[in-house]
């Protein structure tokens, strides 16, 4: 699959992908073709060669409203989406159109706000909430649509410690129901602790395709692509540990059983 | 010298009951570079906008205690006489472009122009902001055709440029990819070298801890703690006030590989490998 | 977003103070001039300036639209114009008529002369440089600020209302359809992009002000004024040209 905006000009190059269950990561520096790439899933864009399938439905026969049942996606920034005046009526715009009667939209819609934690604030005006409520608002008016996959746009971006906990969360309890979870993001730390693949973009096309471990231990291709690994896989490489080292837990653990080695060894001695 | 100093500053947007900033005090060194700290409502952007007067002359509200910066007490100031020490970037490099320039020259002078600085003056201070910012090549491109971290870098040069002596930064790189944020924050680092006063709300802790020579946490509108990164970044209840440490810190807490001769975590990449290699031997 | 064309010509090097003046007279003149040839000798000029400035190309779609609804002006005034008396040809039972026609030929050129005076301001004069001379005359920065950033505020405008139409499309909102469909998109486009537009208005008004928007103080220009030679022979002719002209209506 290829898409260009102009004629000739190449965003995306003869792509081929194929997404499963896993949780996945989509990565690269700026102007490397994630955005562009996810509008073409969404069906927002339409390849300009080849053809996109999402569960056996080509993109280019459906409107995105009809292909909005299979696909949900979190735009970046929730100031683009929010409209209504109750939290409960801007949650339930999906599942309304996707022809859901009331009744059964304001279940899916109280369902989606517990999921994100805001099931104490059906009521309140969505413009009264701060930038990290916000964006649960507009995840939950995506997760109402029970789309069995979902993308997410920067999600973390201006979220606090507090803010992309909860944002993890969701993530976790969506993989555990078997959802196809698809994430730009530019926070390597927040990759190395939640997503099962990783895939590099670079100029249109797939640099690094793997699982998120073995992606993140090609130190030099993602220094091509101006990327950096994970802080702690940093740390970890400098102090010479052979393995890639994805989380904080992971390096405590190493350190402690390798501290464990060496006074047995020296037990031994 | 003491290049800010803030007493008793007390601040309350417009229909709000409560205080954004609520008893603040702290001062500021010349040439320090200070973090801020705290989780999203905390009063990071507030008291950023507090130190170039935005509040209380833009928003408007209940106001007390007094901001000095460079010796200009700034609640008694028009903007543009503090707008000549004091500059500030914001988070959005998108709203920050005039609109009306053409070039990322005349972006630049755009602020030069309105304060009246004389043509050939102007003409050297934005070479040396372009110098600095590392923005020569982009000086005749069109503002909005520049990436996210060539924006923020343009914003930066047009404050450097009115020649502040300290430089306000709120979340400076939130909103851009790695490799803009890092653009940024080595821009923002040779402006430190240069001796310039940095104030820089940030969340990304483990950037705090590289840059800052003092981190200033705040939470709701409370100073809680104003001291050296690994002091902070070691209090055992970060949590409390809704901001993890670095990594380095919780992986040497865990650890308990302390800073050589100090009660303190490590918060820096550096500092963790020769705490933790200590540890080893 | 500008129609400007960067050229070196005789008249691109004219003072945008003075392209405002020939504005002004090309309105002016061929109304009060109590001749019929006053209109084509003010057309003839304009567009051999356009000639000379060598964008006369770049008027042509422009002038097209004009003509086409010019040209309706001209069959319906041939036909219908009240002091019709002298029929040329007859097309059944309705008369083609001279006077009509020659009335509605002087609104014609009347009209694309002042399209073409427009032309000649619009496309060799750089939108900022038109600006700055204003605001050197005395015309309010703010003013010259708005002037200047809409040109530029515009697209980015249309580029945001492009990313709300899609995350509401996303959400399974129709937008193509019958006119009811297209109705009830509405709504939901409205309201964001009034606030997004609200919320960075408002920044940008944080920006500018940290940048001395609001300085009092005397303001300063990075580009050197230009000298433009002969602005104010030309500037002058053109006054004196109006008044000539007025003088003569008044006579005859």
């Amino acid at each position: 699959m290829s898409f260009a905006y102009e004629a000739g000009r190449d965003i995306l190059k003869q792509l081929s992908l194929e997404f499963d269950h896993r949780s996945t990561a989509l990565i690269g520096q700026n102007g490397a073709g994630k955005t562009t790439l996810v509008k073409l899933l969404k069906g927002l864009l339409r390849p300009s060669t080849g053809d996109i399938f999402i569960r056996g439905i080509n993109t280019k026969e459906v409107t995105v409203a009809q292909l909005s049942r299979h696909v949900g996606l979190v735009f970046q920034n929730p100031n683009d989406q929010i409209f209504k005046r109750t939290v409960l009526d801007e949650v339930m715009f999906g599942p309304l159109n996707l022809k859901q009667d009331r009744h059964a939209a304001r279940e899916s819609a109280v369902l989606a706000l517990q999921r994100v934690g805001l099931a104490d604030k059906l009521e309140a005006n969505p413009h009264d909430l701060g930038l990290s409520e916000k964006k649960l608002v507009s995840i939950a008016s995506i997760l109402a649509m029970n789309t069995d996959i979902l993308i997410l746009d920067e999600p973390t971006i201006a979220q606090d410690f507090a803010g992309k906990e909860r944002i993890k969360e969701i993530i976790q309890s969506l993989k555990a129901e078997g959802k196809l979870v698809l994430t730009i993001i530019h926070d390597m730390d927040f990759v190395a602790e939640n997503f099962e693949r990783t895939v590099v973009l670079n100029q249109g096309r797939v640099l690094l395709d793997g699982s998120t471990r073995e992606v993140f231990s090609h130190k030099e291709l993602l220094r091509q692509a101006c990327l950096d690994t994970p802080y702690i896989t940093q740390l970890a490489e400098r102090l010479g540990i052979p393995q890639t080292i994805l989380t904080a837990r992971e390096f405590i653990e190493w350190q402690q059983k390798n501290s464990e080695r060496r006074e047995t060894n020296a037990q031994h001695m | 010298m003491k290049t800010i100093v803030v007493e008793q500053l007390k601040y309350r947007y417009p229909l709000t009951q409560t205080l954004a900033l609520n008893e603040l005090s702290f001062e500021v060194e010349e040439g320090e570079f200070i973090g801020i700290v705290g989780k999203n409502l905390a009063g990071k952007s507030t008291l950023c906008q507090a130190l170039i007067g935005l509040v209380p002359h833009f928003y408007h509200g209940g106001y007390g205690g007094r901001v000095i910066v460079d010796g200009l007490e700034v609640g008694k100031s028009q903007v543009d006489e503090i707008s000549k020490k004091v500059g500030i970037v914001f988070q959005n490099p998108f709203t920050q472009v005039t609109g009306s320039k053409l070039t990322v020259y005349e972006e630049i002078a755009f602020g030069l122009e309105n304060l009246g600085v004389p043509r050939a003056e102007m003409i050297d201070r934005i070479d040396h902001a372009l110098d600095l910012l590392q923005m020569l090549p982009f000086k005749d491109r069109a503002p909005f055709d520049l990436s996210g971290g060539q924006m923020q870098r343009m914003a930066i040069a047009s404050i450097i440029a009115m020649r502040p002596k300290i430089i306000v930064l709120d979340e400076p790189t939130s909103q851009l990819d790695p490799q803009g944020s890092e653009e940024v924050f080595r821009a923002i680092q040779s402006l430190s070298r240069e001796g310039m006063t940095v104030i820089m709300a940030e969340h990304k802790m483990e950037k705090v801890a590289q840059y800052a020579d003092r981190v200033l946490l705040l939470h709701e509108g409370r100073l809680i703690d104003f001291d050296r990164p690994e002091k902070v970044f070691s209090r055992d209840d970060l949590d409390q006030y809704g901001i993890a440490a670095p990594v380095y810190t919780e992986v040497c807490k865990a650890l308990d590989a302390k800073i050589a001769g100090e009660p303190y975590y490590p918060a820096t990449l550096d500092e963790a490998c020769k705490a933790l290699v200590m540890r080893r031997e | 977003m500008s129609l400007y064309v960067n050229r070196h010509s005789l008249v691109h090097s004219v003072d945008p103070i003075t392209k405002l003046y020939y504005i002004g007279a090309a309105i002016v003149v061929p109304f009060i001039a109590p001749s019929f040839h006053a209109a084509w000798v003010c057309l003839l000029l304009s567009v051999s300036l356009l000639l000379i400035a060598r964008v006369f190309h770049r008027a042509m779609p422009i002038l097209g639209f004009v003509a086409f609804v010019l040209a309706t002006v001209i069959v319906i005034q041939s036909l219908f114009h009240p002091g019709n008396a002298t029929a040329w040809f007859h097309i059944g039972s309705i008369g083609v008529y001279q006077e009509g026609f020659w009335y509605a030929l002087g609104i014609c050129f009347r009209a694309t002369n002042i399209v073409c005076a427009f032309s000649i301001l619009v496309l060799t004069t750089k939108p900022s440089d038109l600006v700055e001379a204003l605001v050197r005359k005395g015309l309010s920065p703010r003013i010259g600020y708005v002037l200047s950033s809409v040109f530029q505020i515009i697209p980015q405008m249309v580029a945001t209302m492009g990313t709300i139409t899609d995350a509401q499309r996303s959400r399974g909102m129709e937008t193509e359809g019958n006119l009811l469909v297209r109705i009830r998109a509405f709504f939901p486009l409205l309201g964001p992009v009034v606030l997004s537009s609200l919320l960075n208005t408002k920044e940008r008004a944080l920006a500018l002000q940290v940048r001395g928007f609001n300085a009092t103080g005397e303001k300063t220009f990075l580009h050197e004024q230009q000298t433009y030679q002969y602005s104010a022979v030309l500037q002058w002719g053109l006054i004196g040209v109006v008044i000539i002209v007025v003088i003569w209506r008044i006579l005859s």
